[in-house]
């Protein structure tokens, strides 16, 4: 991305794209705030900590995005996101990053700090790289969101899918395998709740699969579980061997309807354990050059490690609930802020560009707003901006039916389009400025596939690193290609390459059908 | 005065909240004298001067003249009212008024006693059927010192946690423990909906009631269906019912 100063000025195609993007993220902000749960804990200050991070959102992102691009652009991104269960997923980039970035915006404008015609070259950037990088990301699916595609996330490719499905164990409710895992998914949740402040961000679904004409497959993500990011789980979280875990589920007797784009599902008939009929258990991150199975060799083998994670997370949450008991009003807020802020900080991870004081501090800029939210003037701003949306840059002229409201509003407002010929608008809120947290400072360890490293390393084995699947030989050779060339030596490597870890798949090349993957798995 | 944009709002003029409204007006009073006195352009303002010449005490000031108005906030998270008595409304139900306190919601009523003596106070969103109703002894939890209590010497066996944070973090190193949970907010779909459901651990969410002391023994009609996402769309009443043993 070319620097805001140095740009020409900004075009009719270039408004009209971003005002579309800027509509599709108001009406599903919109869906999803009034559909999915709200939010509450006496623990934390919620809606507090949302504010601060929507600010800290609108003065860092754009700058923080420019970086990332300077090291890996936004759709190589979404490439490499096919291989991973980390935070780039649902909820982050599928929805937090521009979101998060247009309502600090809107709070900005109803604050009377800002006209829809400010920062324009930030905003365009923002989403921008936000449409790329799903673009990428969806490649499979080929869709922008999960909204575009009547609430689905298809985004992996058949010889990712073949492996999970190969490999998975079969269980039933009331087995030693189902308990287990079921314990684990229960402990693992409460604990991404607790991690994430109150918020659900450190868990996404993505899916449905067919796996057969009973059964689907949902993949859950549990981020961010170790020492790494987060300042407040170092020590802590020690005991926890992975920092990303993937668990792909074969649920039977209930179709999977919706997965939206928070990474959350609705099905039919309600989901309950004992739809779980086969589970498997995978780590990634930026270094893992794929999803590598954990515990994975038998089904005992997988059963004791459901069972010692959950031991482990279950230690970690007692632990860590003290510290945060612990804690004063403003490092909780920072916490809360700092986890919704750096919602999307693995695209640093990615390129390479991670930075302590980018993604986990505070900006100067934003924190000067703290004394105004106090509880109630934050629950019933944040009502406003994303259920009633009454503030004022909100309502629209009379004749107006917002999608899903059908009320004179809009969740996020438009670029004037008059700024073409005036001329009158501004390009950016300017360079990152300093931050600050009152939370203890990180100690220098990251919880990775490659080991324990320092951040210096991290980054620079992440800079050096590009999935084999991701190389100048295999990138382009996508879902289309592959229908139509699978018997070729190429597409026979791309999937070995998928296959090496794999229990039932290893070396079995890309002529598989799903009828074969189902024949070839373990029975109880 | 400079032309400033907030003010030629052709559809919009105040926020719904009157406390939002407040806040919102002072602060633009606040950038509209600070544009007017920099002398320059909204353009070289906004991400030059409005950054620097409106500052944390600048907003600290707005806080402290609305609290000197006599208004006191209604506070979320304990840590608020703990940190901030003045600036918030009082708080009951802790664990010094424990014993005297009840949840008491409008829409409930301590009902008849029935032969067994079980009386009839209050309904809830059942997350999870399951076979039989739960009978268990209700104890509040509604603070962290509560849930650090518990988890040094144990949830007694049989307990039906009474919370009013539909939250999963409050009561997150305990929540195994408990037998039930009947909780006074959110819907069953959230976050502690959503962990009961995962611990398989009977709970009611969005309960209205009344009557209900700590350590009573109560009964929930964990049998009763589910709520379902359309129940709540359409805004239709499917509930469960809570009794509690007359003494």
């Amino acid at each position: 991305m070319t620097p805001p100063m140095e740009r020409g000025r900004i075009n009719y195609p270039q408004l009209l794209e971003t005002n579309a993007l800027i509509q599709q993220l108001s009406d599903e902000s919109y869906w999803l705030c009034v559909t999915r749960t709200v939010q509450a804990s006496k623990l934390f200050p919620v809606s507090p900590y949302m504010l601060l991070s929507y600010f800290m959102a609108f003065y860092r992102y754009p700058e923080l995005v420019r970086k990332v691009e300077r090291h890996l652009p936004a759709e190589q991104i979404g490439d490499r996101m096919r291989n991973m269960g980390i935070k780039c997923a649902n909820p982050a980039m599928g929805w937090g990053l521009p979101s998060f970035y247009l309502l600090g915006r809107e709070y900005m404008i109803n604050l009377g700090l800002l006209r829809p015609e400010d920062a324009l070259d930030d905003l365009i950037d923002v989403m921008d790289f936000w449409k790329r990088f799903q673009l990428g990301w969806h490649r499979n699916d080929g869709h922008l969101a999960n909204s575009n595609y009547g609430h689905r996330a298809q985004i992996l490719p058949e010889r990712r899918l073949q492996v999970f499905h190969a490999d998975m164990y079969e269980c039933r409710q009331g087995d030693a395998l189902h308990n287990a895992a079921q314990a684990f998914m229960a402990a693992a949740s409460q604990y991404g709740f607790l991690i994430s402040c109150e918020s659900r961000i450190s868990l996404c679904n993505s899916g449905p699969y067919k796996l057969s004409d009973t059964r689907e497959m949902i993949v859950r993500d549990y981020m961010d579980l170790s020492e790494s990011d987060f300042p407040w789980l170092d020590d802590v979280a020690r005991d926890i061997p992975y920092n990303n875990l993937t668990v792909p589920m074969a649920v039977e007797g209930c179709h999977i309807y919706l997965l939206d784009d928070w990474g959350s599902f609705e099905s039919e008939p309600e989901f309950k354990s004992h739809h779980v009929v086969g589970v498997g258990l995978y780590t990634s991150d930026t270094l893992s050059a794929g999803y590598l199975p954990v515990a994975m060799g038998s089904r005992d083998e997988l059963t004791n490690a459901f069972t010692d994670l959950t031991d482990k997370i279950k230690a970690a949450t007692a632990k860590l609930w003290k510290r945060i008991a612990a804690w004063t009003r403003d490092q909780m807020i920072d916490a809360g802020a700092i986890t919704y802020f750096a919602i999307a900080k693995d695209i640093a991870h990615v390129a390479g560009c991670y930075a302590v004081e980018d993604w986990m501090m505070v900006d100067e800029r934003a924190a000067r707003f703290r004394p105004l939210l106090n509880d109630e003037y934050s629950n019933a701003f944040l009502g406003e901006l994303v259920g009633t949306m009454t503030n004022p840059s909100q309502r629209l002229n009379e004749y107006s039916m917002m999608k899903h409201a059908d009320t004179p509003t809009r969740m996020f407002s438009h670029i004037p389009y008059a700024v073409l010929d005036s001329g009158d608008y501004t390009r950016s809120v300017g360079a990152l400025r300093p931050g600050h947290s009152h939370l203890a400072a990180k100690q220098d360890r990251y919880t990775t596939s490659q080991g324990v490293l320092n951040l210096a390393e991290y980054n620079r084995r992440a800079q050096a690193h590009t999935p084999a699947v991701c190389s100048p030989r295999f990138r382009h050779l996508c879902e289309t290609w592959l229908k139509y060339h699978h018997q070729s030596p190429v597409a026979n490597a791309l999937y070995c390459l998928e296959q090496q870890h794999s229990r039932k798949l290893a070396g079995r090349g890309a002529g598989l059908s799903r009828g074969d993957i189902e024949g070839l798995r373990d029975r109880l | 005065m400079k032309d400033y944009s907030a003010d030629s709002d052709k559809f919009g003029d105040e926020a719904s909240s009157p406390l939002v409204e407040a806040f919102h007006s002072a602060v633009k009073d606040l950038v509209r004298q600070r544009f007017a006195a920099s002398g320059r352009d909204w353009a070289s303002f906004v991400f030059d001067g409005a950054q620097t010449s409106i500052t944390a005490e600048d907003f600290a000031a707005i806080d402290s003249r609305m609290l000197a108005l006599g208004h006191r906030y209604d506070w979320s998270a304990q840590v608020s009212l703990a940190e901030r008595p003045a600036a918030y409304k009082p708080a009951a139900g802790g664990q010094d008024d424990l014993a005297s306190f009840s949840f008491e919601h409008p829409e409930a009523a301590l009902g008849v006693i029935d032969a067994q003596g079980w009386q009839s106070c209050g309904v809830g969103d059942n997350v999870v059927p399951f076979d039989a109703d739960l009978v268990g002894t209700a104890r509040y939890v509604r603070s962290s010192a509560m849930v650090l209590e518990f988890l040094n010497h144990g949830v007694p066996p049989g307990t039906i946690a009474v919370i009013d944070d539909s939250g999963g973090t409050l009561t997150a190193p305990i929540l195994e423990q408990f037998t039930g949970v009947l909780c006074a907010g959110g819907t069953v779909r959230s976050h502690l909906g959503i962990l009961t459901r995962e611990y398989g651990i009977a709970c009611l969410m969005n309960a209205k009631l009344a009557g209900i002391r700590d350590g009573d023994t109560i009964r929930m009609e964990t049998t009763a269906r589910a709520k379902t996402a359309e129940a709540y769309q359409q805004g239709r009443e499917m509930t469960a019912r809570v009794w509690r043993l007359s003494k």
